[in-house]
């Protein structure tokens, strides 16, 4: 992972005494709450229904075992002993006292870590593929660019209160496994015919209350290009995207709503600043410095490619099938002849989708430290993956991350759902979402069931903010607030653009929204449609494409005793 | 950086009892709103120092004319922070110090808060008229968290990449950027 300079050391030190700074200043009665607010969102500080929430940014979700076990700690003593990982790859702690905010920021510094930039309308901690430079589809190892971005977008001044949040993802794999349509810049890092090195831009992609999928800006732009192209994207936006409404504030609205035009100015804007501007030159990103930071990336020392063995079938366990299971579904394809990526799965019953206690962070951190070189990632479907797992180690990787609670074998399956943290946590929260999957996950209790059901992706958001990401699941939940009661309103057919899914799109909704108690029983009638109109091996997201909604929402309208279907 | 006092401040609007005056008269450190230059810019002796003031949502192409390489008689641009949340005016000041050279004072008015003084610094910057509640003493300590940024910026066009960094890092840097941070400014 990135090794961390003088400089940058100093300067996630200097953040941290500076936010010490403004927290005094508000403690003491001299920085209101309104003036406060801004500037501790970018530091990742919101205040939430029980105390302030801290987001801890996990740059494009690399993570050693030092810092896992820094976070487990800050659980540990700062908070109720958990934290949750979410769909941006970051960590967010829901119960630290603000007062005690300036001392979590210097135990973070210590290990090189920060909130910088989690929240507010700024440019938001950059995301990759969970897998990114262990792959065995990966065409471009995106991390070393992925740092050069996230030191451009670190406290830049021109573009610190942009007219909204504004997020950046990042995939250099064949395989899309960071939803990049579903982003204000989607970046896909390609090889043109010469071998030579680009990023394909989109623009304007975004869930929230109008789902919109990201539109191509550049087939290919030359990669050392990207911060000037950047640029002027946020350029543009900063001084033409809307103002006037939260709503209708992101990017996607004004690439909506200008079209051809949009792209015209981001591409003159591109041009002035190359010919014109005074150090735009220097912008454009020198081989030596890219390769002084792909150094930090390079396959680690201890990476010895080895022979790929034969898959291991037998485990000197009392659980055979468990085991082969979670070779299927927890262990990938890895670029190292002789390795594995594993996910640890942070979704099984009795703890919340992504949430992790103090316990399992220094556990899963531990088995980084024996099994993938201290290295560890989070996944934006908010698991954790090991990604230098030697195939040797597997059995033995197995029986200890069963031990630690990791093991349940569900990657891809309708346990393994996305989920916020909704209105247990949440202030913005129209309805709570951990309830909702965990009665999901008490009614697909029963793991043959779920594996006959297969690949599906569940999606559960407390509010329209979608967290969620219920726009982009095959089965979409999200929690609306009608008459001071919470209600659940169900999409189907979304995608967040993998092979799997399709083309990016958001889903459709069947109808009117559903009462919480309903909401287990009308998941459990659209699977069984699902399965009862399944031709040969097809997957659920493929049935739903072929046979459309109707069967599906009449299912689902058999369930309502609380609730009117229209 | 440089912090304004309105009642010390040597520029001033022209305006009267209906608001601004249509045709202003000639007069030195005159601060003229964008109609106001309109209307008088072809006859403006080029020796009589003038200041325009800017809406946030008005496109410094718009002054075009007035700024190098075409002219160079503005002394004052006035860039406003109608709330301190909305960061068009850093776009603003980064094309008038990057893209059109400007070399006369660029001034933040509005709702101007002291944790906003060094991003206006990086974005070219010289002046801040703070909202009237602000300290600037604290504006001045303000300016010293950081050694050094990663991106380029009006201060310091190159980046971190393109920079000595240990000259950036150490105790001597240190005190260094205390100086420097000492009132003074752009």
């Amino acid at each position: 992972m990135y090794a961390y300079t003088d400089f940058d050391r100093q300067f996630v030190h200097a953040r941290a005494a500076q936010f010490r700074d403004q927290l005094q200043r508000h403690l003491a009665g001299q920085l209101p709450e309104d003036d406060f607010k801004a500037l501790r969102l970018q530091n990742g500080w919101y205040v939430q229904r029980h105390a302030p929430m801290l987001r801890v940014a996990v740059p494009y979700g690399v993570l050693n075992a030092r810092q896992l076990h820094t976070l487990a700690d800050i659980a540990r003593v700062h908070d109720r002993g958990y934290g949750h990982f979410t769909t941006r790859q970051n960590l967010q702690y829901n119960g630290i006292p603000l007062t005690q905010a300036a001392d979590v920021m210097d135990k973070l510094a210590a290990v090189d870590m920060h909130g910088i930039q989690t929240s507010g309308n700024c440019i938001r901690n950059i995301t990759a593929d969970a897998l990114a430079g262990v792959s065995a589809d990966e065409i471009v190892d995106p991390r070393p660019y992925c740092e050069v971005m996230r030191q451009w977008s670190t406290l830049h001044p021109e573009f610190a209160f942009l007219p909204r949040k504004f997020k950046i993802a990042v995939c250099g794999a064949a395989e899309d496994r960071a939803a990049i349509g579903w982003h204000d810049v989607g970046l896909q890092l390609k090889k043109n015919a010469a071998g030579e090195v680009g990023f394909q831009v989109f623009v304007g992609g975004g869930m929230g209350r109008t789902p919109i999928i990201a539109t191509e800006i550049r087939s290919f732009l030359p990669w050392n290009q990207i911060l000037c192209y950047l640029e002027a994207i946020v350029r543009v936006y900063n001084r033409y995207g809307r103002r006037d409404n939260a709503y209708k504030a992101r990017i996607k609205i004004l690439v909506k709503a200008e079209g051809q035009k949009y792209f015209d100015a981001v591409e003159a804007e591109f041009a002035r600043v190359l010919a014109e501007d005074v150090g735009a030159g220097l912008q454009l990103i020198p081989q030596a410095e890219f390769d002084r930071i792909a150094a930090s990336f390079a396959r680690p020392a201890g990476v010895v490619p080895g022979a790929d063995l034969p898959a291991v079938t037998t485990v000197s366990s009392d659980a055979p099938l468990p085991y082969q299971r979670w070779l299927q579904r927890n262990v990938h394809a890895h670029q190292v002849p002789g390795y594995k990526a594993v996910t640890l799965s942070l979704k099984r019953a009795g703890l919340p989708p992504g949430d992790a206690t103090a316990d399992q962070m220094d556990a899963a951190a531990a088995l980084s430290e024996r099994h993938s070189l201290g290295e560890l990632r989070v996944s934006h479907d908010q698991n954790l993956v090991l990604p230098w797992v030697q195939q040797a180690d597997l059995p033995a990787l197995f029986e200890a991350a069963r031990a630690a609670g990791f093991a349940t074998p569900n990657i891809g399956l309708i346990t393994d759902m996305i989920n916020c943290p909704g209105g247990d946590f949440c202030a913005l929260a129209n309805a709570r979402s951990i309830p909702v999957a965990a009665a999901i996950t008490e009614r697909f209790a029963d793991l043959d069931e779920v594996y006959d059901i297969g690949d599906i992706d569940l999606h559960i958001s407390g509010c329209i903010n979608s967290c969620g990401h219920h726009h982009s699941g095959h089965i979409g939940v999200l929690g609306v607030d009608k008459d001071g009661s919470e209600w659940y309103q169900i999409s189907l057919g979304g995608s967040d653009g993998s092979t799997l899914s399709g083309a990016a799109v958001p889903g459709k909704v069947i109808g009117p929204s559903f009462a919480a108690e309903e909401v287990p029983d009308v998941i459990e009638a659209v699977i069984d449609t699902y399965r009862a109109q399944r031709l040969g091996g097809e997957r659920f997201t493929e049935t739903v494409r072929r046979i459309g909604l109707a069967d599906f929402k009449a299912a689902a309208d058999a369930q309502r005793h609380l609730t009117a279907a229209r | 950086m440089q912090f304004i006092q309105a009642s010390q401040d040597s520029w001033h609007a022209d305006v009267g009892e209906d608001g601004p005056q249509p045709h202003p008269p000639v007069r030195a450190h005159s601060l003229l709103t964008l109609e106001q230059w309109h209307a008088v810019r072809e006859h403006w002796p080029a020796d009589v120092p003038v200041g325009v003031q800017l809406a946030n949502n008005v496109d410094i192409e718009t002054l075009a004319a007035d700024l190098p390489p075409n002219l160079s008689r503005l002394g004052l641009v006035v860039l406003h922070f109608p709330k301190w949340v909305d960061g068009r005016a850093y776009t603003q000041a980064r094309l008038l110090r990057v893209r059109y050279r400007f070399a006369g004072q660029v001034r933040a008015t509005g709702d101007v808060l002291v944790d906003m003084v060094p991003l206006l610094a990086r974005t070219g910057f010289s002046q801040a008229q703070l909202r009237a509640d602000q300290d600037t003493e604290v504006a001045q300590r303000a300016l010293g968290f950081f050694a050094g940024h990663y991106q380029g910026d009006v201060l310091q066009p190159k980046p971190a990449f393109a920079r000595d960094l240990a000259q950036e890092a150490g105790p001597a840097a240190e005190r260094a950027r205390a100086e420097l941070h000492a009132g003074q400014g752009i």
